[in-house]
């Protein structure tokens, strides 16, 4: 029998059992070793295409969250009506006839009166990411938060993923790249951002037999800086400038660009007219300029020759340029000079490496693989949540995607690859003006392209007004605080929360709780009594992930790897039963359903939204278990054979990739934009509605065509706040749970730098700080937080690093967690104008005072 | 016979701990003790700096001051080159603590198997099968997972590392891959002044 199937010695109870993690959000392919009841050991998939054998430290120490003596087995209603942090609840346990009758009678005048006031905050993209928007949907609200990434979620890789790749996530190609720039990012090296297990010997292997250099740029020296090549240090929230910069050397200097990708796969050679909007033809088309005619033509015309510079006369007599001239034209103030100055990476390396990268790519050279000749462009930048959560972070996204575009690095070997843009059955299309659509069959919400039009808010995070954003999930705070505010003619009078701990992976708790404290009810699903659950009105306990049963929890737009390899789809399923009365929030969330009298606008709109064959679809006047309803699910994808009981036995469904599919770049015609025209056009528009809605100092400046970088609030730093504070990411932690795996904690206090405070040793000297001194951190708006120095030389000078998200505040958590350590996320008030006007991404630096107590 | 050996490639490791909890795991170890652990150490200065890490474990030794010290035979070598320890002879007198120059042994003091990692004398039902295998006042270490070994599986730490930076096998075989490894890229072992010859060798980083 395959590892990837059910192993089962009959003895005894003595299984293995296939599954998928959920210690982060990777979705790694484990399978647990079951006996006589008792989950003893988790070990990686051997047959998995996603992680093979490999499971990271959080994933094996899941055994320890599921015996978790504090989780919650019994509904819960709080006695105490004064709520916030550090306040008690006041427990008293409830039954769950009691809970469920109280929760029901809520949703159903809420959803007769105007369902729009419930809102669910959810991060169980896994599970409830399928069941559950279509459980809201049916409800009637459109408020459905991937709450507990709030603040920062791929806010500007998303946007700029699907616009060029048209995937969620992109990846470098460490199959091929030989060199590879990581602005605030650290794909590939386990522990952090996407699918890490299956690309870390990707990139090991690369590292050490594949001639790949890899420079990190980052404020601090994580470990992808400690096993690259070349640290390059920087002042936080200045990637953009050395972004732009690199691509001045490379078009303006070396003259490095690849001419013909530019031409054939974006609107570089689109005619722009001196009001920085495409120059149309009469039929609205947008216009190349033909060289081989000497004339203007529709960017789509065969055989045309387009033109990437000059400057030209179009019909009327009025006067464009093409996209590609304009850029070169913009990034010129971008001198490595200049750059220094706002990045303090020396102007001379900025020259270095943006020639080696531009060498690198190679311009001009193909690959032959599988028998296809393809484009190889073995030069790749990449960024994550250092570079981009960060105001104007939707620029610097875009600025580090210039690089990957001019280099013609994109969905070709060696360079920035969509997980998923072209697979068995879909690929992307063409939208207006000839521009990237993702395929329907992968698209989830938050596409940009086709561009969204601003119009008043309906929803509680009013991401309305984000048009070129996935989400605006920041604003959800300040909406709660003010709803009329934005034009909403409710206010949220619900709240369902669950895998989600806004309290802390959002910025600023006591905004939270206050904003949070307007809502009159509140509903938190929870395993433990998390630091938001504190707040609910009502706990239920949840299904701890090994209890689970989830339909693709690889999901294909997200969570596979990207390149060469196999397609997989897989389930994740229970390998021991809950706790008595427990069952997983889905299943709990559907039985409401049931109560309320939903059950048949639910059951069609699984249907649909699901695109559910016959004879396959759900039938009114029956009621379907969690389990079903899963199964009508597999059985309409793949197949009657393919139900969920052939996916529990057998666990995983492979089907080769090829070529085409794992780079679809040359095997694909609509083009990705370089010159964001929409973008631009986006502007006024949202000015045009924030002004209708009274909003008069909306700021709109950054809805520009083309990237730019421009200043955090910590660039200028006077007097006593003369350090930024960020924080970076710990290895064996993912967001905020991770804490109630005890080994986890145990595991974090061996090291030193963990809940401390990370300082340049010089930097401590002149402040009179050494290690292990009590310091407090003061920001200038009032806020602080105490902790210990740790001296460390690779830390940027004007920089404090506060690693990992702790400083748990929950009384439950604390019982267990001896050394809370300092929450970073306290340091950051809440305040609009720390918000990214176009990703919608929260200023994750702030300018702080360091004091010796 | 073969002698088993490892090899740490610590050019691929990244820190990330993954041996060290499927360490924990597999074995079940109580509160305060590792069989696998990474250390760090921060090289250079700023802005040409690194952080180095350095996963260790049990050596399993040939010539092993461990197994010298022990007045009881509880700590004896396999054939295989296995470093074990017989908790049922081990008096818990510590003296093979105390020769290990790699710090690489614990001691399980009493009542240390009926304060389990969530405290108040809690012992979640995976602590409960796990804790059966140990002896309080017995000292104990890595095992090269021997128990995985006699069924022909690589160790725990092996199979789960993200960036396949352990190999394991036998040391005596010249066509193995762990002897290719140490032979082609001059692997080295810790501490070769206490003239111990570990069977786990570093290849650098």
């Amino acid at each position: 029998m395959a590892p990837a199937q059910t192993q089962r010695n009959a003895a005894k109870d003595d299984v293995w059992v296939p599954t998928v993690c959920y210690m982060c959000y990777n979705a790694c392919n484990i399978r647990v070793h079951r006996v006589d009841g008792v989950v003893v050991k988790i070990e990686g998939n051997p047959e998995s295409p996603h992680n093979g054998s490999r499971v990271c430290a959080k994933g094996h120490a899941a055994i320890m969250g599921l015996y978790n003596p504090y989780r919650v087995t019994k509904p819960l209603r709080r006695t105490n009506p004064e709520k916030g942090p550090g306040v008690d609840p006041g427990w008293v346990e409830i039954s769950w006839e009691e809970a469920l009758a109280a929760i029901a009678d809520r949703l159903k005048s809420i959803r007769e009166t105007d369902p729009r006031k419930l809102a669910v905050l959810s991060f169980d993209t896994q599970g409830f990411g399928t069941l559950g928007n279509v459980w809201t949907t049916a409800f009637g609200t459109p408020n459905v938060n991937p709450g507990s990434a709030d603040y920062y979620c791929g806010n500007a890789n998303h946007p700029i993923s699907w616009s060029v790749d048209g995937t969620f996530f992109s990846e470098p190609d460490y199959h091929y790249a030989k060199y590879c720039i990581l602005f605030g990012s650290q794909h590939g090296i386990p522990g952090f951002t996407k699918n890490p297990l299956g690309l870390a010997p990707r990139l090991a292997d690369a590292r050490q037999k594949g001639g790949l250099k890899l420079v990190v740029v980052d404020p601090y020296c994580n470990t992808a800086a400690s096993k690259a090549n070349e640290w390059v240090p920087i002042r936080p929230g200045t990637d953009a400038a050395l972004a732009l910069a690199l691509a001045n050397v490379l078009l303006n200097e070396e003259g490095i660009y690849d001419r013909e990708f530019l031409a054939r796969c974006t609107n570089a050679p689109y005619l722009i007219g001196d009001d920085g909007y495409y120059a149309r033809d009469g039929e609205g088309h947008a216009q190349v300029w033909d060289q081989a005619s000497g004339k203007a033509v529709p960017f789509h015309t065969e055989g045309a020759r387009p033109a990437l510079e000059g400057t030209f006369q179009v019909d009327g007599g009025r006067q464009a340029r093409p996209a590609f001239a304009l850029v070169k034209e913009h990034v010129q103030k971008y001198t490595p000079e200049k750059a220094e100055e706002i990045t303090t990476v020396p102007a001379a390396t900025i020259r270095r490496i943006a020639r080696e990268f531009g060498r690198a790519a190679s311009i001009g050279s193909t690959i032959t693989l599988e028998g296809k000749v393809l484009p190889y462009r073995p030069a790749v930048a990449d960024w994550s949540k250092g570079a981009i959560a960060h105001k104007h972070g939707m620029h610097t996204g875009w600025a580090i995607q210039l690089l990957d575009t001019i280099v013609g690095a994109v969905d070709v070997p060696g360079g920035h690859l969509g997980v998923s843009s072209k697979g068995p059955g879909w690929e992307p299309t063409e939208g207006p003006d000839g521009l990237l659509v993702p395929a329907q069959k992968i698209a989830m919400g938050g596409i940009p392209y086709p561009p969204k039009k601003p119009v008043r808010p309906n929803t509680a995070e009013v991401n309305e007004l984000f048009p070129a954003a996935s989400y605006a999930q920041p604003m959800l705070l300040d909406v709660l605080k003010d709803p009329e505010k934005y034009g909403l003619d409710y206010k949220v009078e619900m709240l369902i929360n669950c895998r989600s701990n806004y309290m802390m992976t959002s910025v600023d708790p006591e905004a939270v709780a206050e904003s949070f404290g307007k809502i009159p009810f509140i509903v938190s699903f929870a395993l433990n009594i998390d630091e938001t659950a504190e707040l609910a009105d009502i706990v239920l306990p949840d299904t701890h992930v090994l209890e689970r049963l989830d339909a693709l929890p690889n999901r294909i737009y997200g969570w596979i790897l990207p390149g060469q390899g196999e397609w997989y789809w897989t389930v994740r399923q229970p390998v021991v039963d809950p706790p008595p009365g427990v069952r997983h929030w889905t299943e709990v969330m559907y039985h409401l359903a049931e109560r309320i009298g939903m059950l048949e606008d639910l059951y069609f709109t699984f249907n649909a939204n699901l695109k559910i064959g016959e004879p396959f679809r759900l039938k009114p006047g029956r009621v379907y278990s969690h389990e079903e309803l899963v199964d009508a699910y597999f059985k309409s994808l793949f197949g009657s054979e393919h139900g969920v009981a052939w996916f529990k036995e057998n666990f995983m469904l492979k089907e080769p990739r090829s070529i085409e599919e794992a780079y679809p770049r040359p095997f694909i015609k609509p083009r990705l934009p370089i010159y964001l025209e929409h973008f631009k056009r986006q502007g006024p528009q949202v000015q045009a509605v924030t002004a209708e809605l009274g909003l008069e100092d909306w700021d709109v400046s950054d809805y520009q065509a083309l990237p730019d970088w421009g200043p955090c609030e910590s660039y200028s730093r006077r007097g006593e706040y003369d350090l930024i504070a960020i924080m970076a990411k710990q290895a064996f932690h993912t967001h905020s749970f991770t804490v109630d795996a005890a080994w986890l904690n145990e595991l974090g206090d061996q090291y030193p730098d963990s809940k401390a405070v990370l300082i340049n040793p010089a930097t401590a000297r002149r402040k009179g700080l050494a290690d292990g001194d009590e310091v407090i951190l003061r920001t200038p708006d009032g806020k602080e937080g105490r902790t210990r120095v740790r001296c460390f030389e690779g830390v940027h000078p004007e920089v404090v690093v506060i690693p990992g998200l702790h400083g748990h505040w929950a009384r439950d958590r604390r019982k267990y967690i001896e050394n809370p350590g300092l929450h970073f996320n306290s340091l950051l008030a809440y305040d609009l104008r720390k918000i990214d006007m176009a990703s919608s991404a929260f200023d994750a630096c702030v300018k702080v005072k360091v004091t010796k107590i | 016979m073969a002698r088993l050996g490892m090899v740490l490639d610590l050019e691929r490791c990244v820190g990330c701990n993954g041996c060290t909890m499927a360490c924990k795991a597999e074995h079940g170890t109580p509160k305060g003790v590792f069989f696998a652990k990474v250390l760090e150490k921060t090289t250079g200065k700023y802005p040409n700096v690194k952080k180095q890490f350095i996963p260790v474990l049990c050596n399993h030794c040939e010539d092993a001051p461990c197994e010298r010290a022990c007045p009881t035979g509880a700590t004896h070598i396999r054939p295989d080159g296995i470093v074990l320890v017989d908790d049922d002879k081990c008096i818990g007198c510590r003296a093979c603590y105390v020769a290990c120059p790699y710090v690489n042994r614990a001691y399980l003091p009493k009542g240390i198997l009926k304060e389990g990692y969530y405290g108040n004398g809690y012992l979640t039902p995976y602590e409960q099968v796990k804790y059966k295998e140990f002896t309080e006042g017995t000292v104990v270490k890595c095992t090269f997972c021997a128990h995985r070994v006699d069924q022909g599986l690589d160790p725990a730490c092996v199979i789960t590392c993200p960036t396949e930076a352990r190999t394991f096998g036998d040391l005596d075989d010249p066509r193995s891959e762990v002897s290719a490894l140490i032979r082609e890229r001059s692997g080295f072992q810790l501490l070769p002044e206490a003239n111990t010859k570990p069977c786990v060798y570093y290849l650098r980083g």
